[in-house]
């Protein structure tokens, strides 16, 4: 019995982790077709700031916490107008040469990524330039839960209640919310939804800025946890894109189903055999994934939906 | 290509005229940049030069600089495959990798020449059957788009986690041991030949056989795009279903395109490893097996000669600058390029070149997509 | 071999002719033998992965040369330095590195943090028999004519802080490594020391480097109950370890070679997560020796020279001291050509506690002659629940491993190996 816990906490553990690294790629990748490889440098801002409010300032942890999102919010609004949409660029040419100077990073996967690598090697040595090669860490909260011989991190295992709220929050807004259909209908077919007029310029800006506030919210969930250097970001991204890919063009449902896959097969075989084997069989389920379902899990939903819709 | 050549015929062209216009229609075509006799003396005049570089800089900056064009490779690979395939592949690092590693195990155990001209030869083998794997796999499964991207990218994750536990004793082929994280060390330097009658290729040397290896594989990649073959690589690209209705076997083209871009990148991880005398599962990190992707998007991936100056470029960019303001140069230079040359460098530079040729009015009947006519009086 | 050198020189001369100064940087800079300056190479990190551990091994080599220069240099010569940052690149160290010997002909060469690094370079050093030091704790067995490594090993680190723990704590001993070299062949020692002990390994996992989730081997320990754990763990994602085992609320015991001392974990994170924690080190800034801790003493000159530095390490005292070393072997050879200052230092130098901050008073380090590791006094240093420092217990460790185990003797016959304990210990296999 006690094992089975273990199991279940590691499988929450896991959960958390891999939904919380994945929601805002999965938001950004779905909607605007943007691969951005400075996901975890979003992660990597919110965690920074949340530290640097609460050791610095003084300021209570959700207080810093809300500081994090707020900080990779705005971050991210600023990449979208640079980088991601051109608008600052082509504002500033047509002052100058009269005419536009770039073209938007949106359905342009592979610029989008050298794009974005860019960005993060900026940000990482950026921060290590001004802020040094680590900061000091602030303590998990909460305690634990002994159970038995063992006891688990309290705080770990919430962290996967606010996952879900995340998710269920994320449905919120793309259900009940004028952007949220606004933004639906951009991904179905944006030339309808302009005709329509929808300002797909602004519900791109919103998009991004939504997603970098939620990577934001995974690294000031994650500050008390982790250490503090400029490189934290990468131990998320490996989870982020595999999970994406795997969960498949929903971005609600295919970021749950996915979640709780590779969560359940990395928790399991870490239990079993060994945190080596737990994550080469979180890349090897992602691989037998994709060659089977080659549209994730979404995907393959949608697809049994056509075919059963057809037989009727 | 010392000769000059009347270009179309007329008066004065002759049988040698015909045979150097009928062999440079092999190298021509609307895939690559380049068509015109004015392109094939800059061209002339580039290799002259970097001949000339060794005598010009001495044998530590030539040795230094190979290391740039055993790069040119890597990013020829990717831009066979990606450029003129559709294929986007983060793994070109993979096969880069296995053929170095490869080099590495047969050379150690095998140290003759012989051995090591065999090391050599299977260490390509061995990056082209670790991507006929993946590509059979990833090909005939169906998987499309960017899903063949994320696979090839867990597919380097994978092997740089396995790669990087190989430390004990456990883990030695013959006498080499494949060393973990640490990497194999000691791999000898590259020799081609038969006991007595050997050539070891070091610093010079080994510069001068990159060279020429590189020049050789530029030219046959050319013939290969310009080809018939290559015609169909880029109608994959433009548009695989139609390409497919025409009646052309899409996975097998894509597959063998794949396997090639494998062996191209496993000579370039044969001759890594040999320039070294080191391999590591550093290759397979997520920073390393972003590069190509870099070097041939800046480049202009749908053209060669942008990979490989890209490639040449970026990576003496790179080197040659030091303290911590590098990455934000390295960064920021990636931004702007992306952002406002999108369709790469090579490709611009071109466009601009054929922009002022037409401004200032001179008619070179050889530009242009097609081939020149060769008509003998 | 010797052959290929010449016709490097014959290129060099005759492309200097023919092309004049074509490229900055093309003719070398000048040698140093027979000149007034002796000139060192390093190549530490100062951005990357172990920028964090690399930055104090490069400011602490500037300290000793600049109180070296200060005091009048080595014989009167003063010293220059080439230290580009290597970026913690392999490929960058191997192109480094190879500039230090041909283009800068450096006198003698410190760099690199990890053992990938070492071995990296180790082929262009051995080529080129340059004089090079490496002064990172690491995995032992390094028997090469050219490298000192003159940071401690694992089991001069373990053989200090595992016999200890056993009076402790208990025999039942639980290991958790990182999942590569340097981790496998610790956990390795940790079995030879178990043995040589009377205690037992109960249970080892190994974990990957990019992993930095710690659950399920926090359950496993709990599971296996030791009566204390050994860690190797290496790197930033490591790290989060202890965070994960305090909020978890796990209070074993730990000793460990590679926590607190090089990454300063008891400064960046949250009190108690390093509570109990107990390192087995050469070096640490709260070592309690009078030359360390003095008014004037070595962290008060580190501090000095940089006041916005964040900690000082294990490996820069070893830095260091290697530079004194070094300069007592030129003034004793009188000459920095490679190979005399390399027999020089073979005859057995020694260091006190004015040069070598690990030692206390009245005592010394010694450079071994036959293996060119360095015989270490070794500290346990124990964090508490407020992360306060101090020593619990101390004493003068020699290298055994190559030694006397594999009989190591690079005075008489020159080598470049790297033995492993696998080879030699049932009870590591």
């Amino acid at each position: 019995m006690v094992n089975g816990l273990n199991l279940l906490f590691q499988f929450l553990d896991s959960f958390a982790f891999i939904v919380l690294a994945a929601v805002g790629l999965a938001i950004i990748f779905g909607i605007m077709g943007v691969i951005n490889l400075a996901h975890g440098e979003f992660i990597m801002v919110g965690a920074y700031a949340t530290t640097l409010v609460n050791v610095r300032l003084g300021l209570p942890l959700p207080v810093a916490m809300l500081a994090g999102v707020l900080a990779a919010t705005l971050f991210g609004l600023v990449v979208e107008r640079v980088v991601i949409s051109g608008s600052v660029p082509n504002a500033i040419g047509r002052r100058l040469v009269g005419r536009d100077v770039v073209e938007p990073l949106y359905d342009r996967l592979a610029d989008s990524m050298v794009a974005t690598w860019g960005l993060s090697l900026i940000m990482v040595q950026g921060v290590r330039i001004l802020l040094g090669n680590s900061l000091d860490q602030i303590g998990t909260p909460l305690g634990n839960l002994a159970y038995g011989g063992f006891s688990y991190s309290t705080y770990r295992v919430l962290l996967a209640g606010v996952a879900v709220a995340v998710l269920a929050f994320a449905y919120y807004l793309f259900t009940r919310t004028d952007y949220g259909m606004r933004a639906r209908a951009t991904i179905q077919s944006e030339h309808t939804a302009r005709a329509l007029g929808v300002d797909t310029e602004r519900t791109y800006m919103t998009t991004f800025a939504v997603g970098s506030g939620l990577a934001g919210l995974t690294g000031a969930l994650y500050a008390p946890t982790i250490t503090m250097v400029p490189t934290l970001g990468g131990s998320f991204l490996v989870e982020a894109f595999v999970a994406v890919v795997v969960g498949g063009s929903g971005v609600v449902l295919g970021t749950l189903l996915a979640g709780g896959l590779l969560g359940s097969i990395n928790a399991l075989f870490s239990n079993l055999i060994g945190t080596f084997f737990g994550r080469i069989a979180l890349l090897a389920t992602a691989i037998v994934m994709l060659r089977f379902l080659p549209d994730g899990i979404t995907g393959y939903v949608e697809h049994v939906r056509d075919r059963r819709r057809e037989g009727t | 290509m010392a000769t000059e050549a009347a270009d179309g015929g007329g008066p004065g062209g002759g049988r040698g005229d015909a045979t150097l216009a009928r062999l440079r229609r092999r190298f021509e075509g609307p895939n690559t940049v380049g068509n015109s006799r004015s392109f094939w003396i800059g061209f002339a005049v580039a290799v002259l030069a970097l001949v000339a570089y060794p005598l010009a800089v001495g044998s530590y900056q030539a040795s230094r600089f190979s290391l740039f064009l055993v790069y040119a490779f890597l990013g020829l690979s990717l831009s066979v495959v990606w450029g003129y395939a559709g294929v986007l592949s983060f793994g070109q690092v993979v096969f880069f990798g296995v053929a170095g590693y490869t080099f590495g195990v047969v050379s150690v155990n095998f140290a003759t020449p012989l051995g090591i001209t065999a090391a050599f030869l299977l260490g390509i083998v061995g990056g082209a059957l670790m991507a006929a794997v993946l590509g059979y796999f990833m090909f005939y499964g169906g998987v499309r788009d960017v899903y063949v991207t994320i696979i090839t990218l867990v597919s380097t994750l994978v092997l740089h986690t396995f790669m990087a536990q190989t430390a004990g004793d456990e883990w030695t082929i013959g006498t080499a041991a494949l060393g973990g994280f640490n990497g194999m060390p000691t791999i000898p330097t590259l020799a081609f030949g038969v006991g007595p009658v050997a050539l070891t290729f070091d610093s010079v040397s080994f510069y001068y056989l990159v060279l020429a290896l590189l020049v050789a594989t530029y030219l046959g990649l050319r013939a290969l795009v310009n080809s018939d073959y290559g015609r169909v690589m880029v109608a994959v690209r433009e548009d695989e279903d139609r390409t497919r209705m025409f009646g052309y076997d899409v996975k097998r083209l894509k597959f063998t395109v794949f396997t090639v871009g494998g062996a191209l990148a496993g000579l370039s991880g044969v001759l890594y490893a040999s320039w070294g005398n080191y391999v590591s599962p550093q290759v397979f990190e997520l920073a390393f097996a972003s590069l190509p992707v870099i070097w041939v998007s800046v480049g202009g991936r749908k053209t060669l000669l942008g990979a490989v100056v890209a490639t040449v470029g970026i990576e003496f960019f790179r080197n040659s600058l030091g303290g911590e303001w590098a990455f934000v140069a390295v960064g920021t230079l990636l931004l702007v390029f992306i952002l406002g040359l999108p369709g790469g460098i090579v490709p611009w530079l071109h466009r601009t070149y054929l922009d002022l040729r037409e401004e200032s009015g001179a008619p070179d009947p050889a530009d242009g997509a097609d081939a020149p006519e060769v008509s003998e009086s | 071999m010797t052959g290929r050198s010449v016709g490097r020189r014959e290129f060099l001369a005759s492309g200097a002719a023919v092309a004049g100064t074509a490229l900055a940087g093309c003719a070398a800079g000048g040698s140093s033998s027979g000149s007034d300056t002796i000139k060192i190479g390093v190549l530490e990190d100062r951005s990357g992965n172990f920028a964090l551990v690399g930055a104090p091994k490069h400011k602490a080599t500037m300290l000793a040369i600049e109180e070296i220069n200060e005091a009048g240099g080595i014989d009167g010569k003063q010293i220059e330095t080439f230290a580009p940052d290597p970026q913690s690149d392999n490929q960058r160290y191997q192109e480094l590195t190879r500039r230090a010997i041909d283009q800068e002909e450096v006198d003698v060469l410190w760099a690199g943090y990890s053992s990938a690094t070492r071995e990296a370079i180790r082929p262009i050093i051995d080529r080129e028999d340059q004089l090079y030091f490496y002064t990172t704790q690491y995995e032992g067995g390094v028997c090469d004519k050219n490298v000192f490594a003159v940071g401690p090993t694992a089991r001069q680190q373990l053989g200090s802080v595992l016999p200890y723990l056993v009076e402790e704590y208990g025999t039942q001993i639980y290991t958790i490594a990182a999942d590569y070299n340097f981790g496998q062949l610790s956990a390795d020692w940790v079995k030879v020391l178990a043995d040589e002990n009377g205690a037992e390994v109960v249970g080892e996992e190994f974990i990957p480097l990019s992993n930095s989730q710690f659950g399920s081997t926090i359950n496993r320990i709990q599971e296996a109950d030791p009566d204390f754990v050994m860690s190797m763990l290496v790197g930033a994602n490591h790290t989060s370890f202890y965070e994960q085992k305090a909020s978890a609320g796990l209070e074993v015991p730990i000793g460990t070679s590679t926590a607190m001392a090089q990454g300063y974990e008891h400064r960046r994170l949250d009190p108690p997560a390093m509570a109990n924690i107990y390192a087995g080190v050469n070096y640490m800034e709260e070592i309690p020796t009078e030359s360390n801790t003095k008014e004037g003493g070595f962290v008060d000159r580190y501090y000095e020279m940089y006041p916005d530095a964040p900690y000082l390490n294990e490996e820069a005292q070893t830095n260091y001291f290697s530079v004194y070393m070094y300069k007592q072997a030129v003034e004793q050879a009188g000459t920095t050509d490679q190979a005399e200052v390399r027999a020089a230092l073979e005859s057995g130098i020694s260091l006190g506690p004015e040069h070598a901050p690990e030692a206390p008073a009245g005592g010394s380090i010694e450079l071994d002659p036959a293996t060119h590791h360095v015989d270490h006094h070794m500290w346990v240093m124990r964090a508490d629940g407020e992360h306060n420092v101090e020593a619990v217990a101390d004493r003068k460790i020699p290298e055994k491993f190559l030694t006397d185990t594999v009989g190591c003797d690079l005075a008489s016959e020159d080598e470049e190996t790297q033995y492993t304990p696998q080879d030699y210990f049932p009870e590591a296999g």
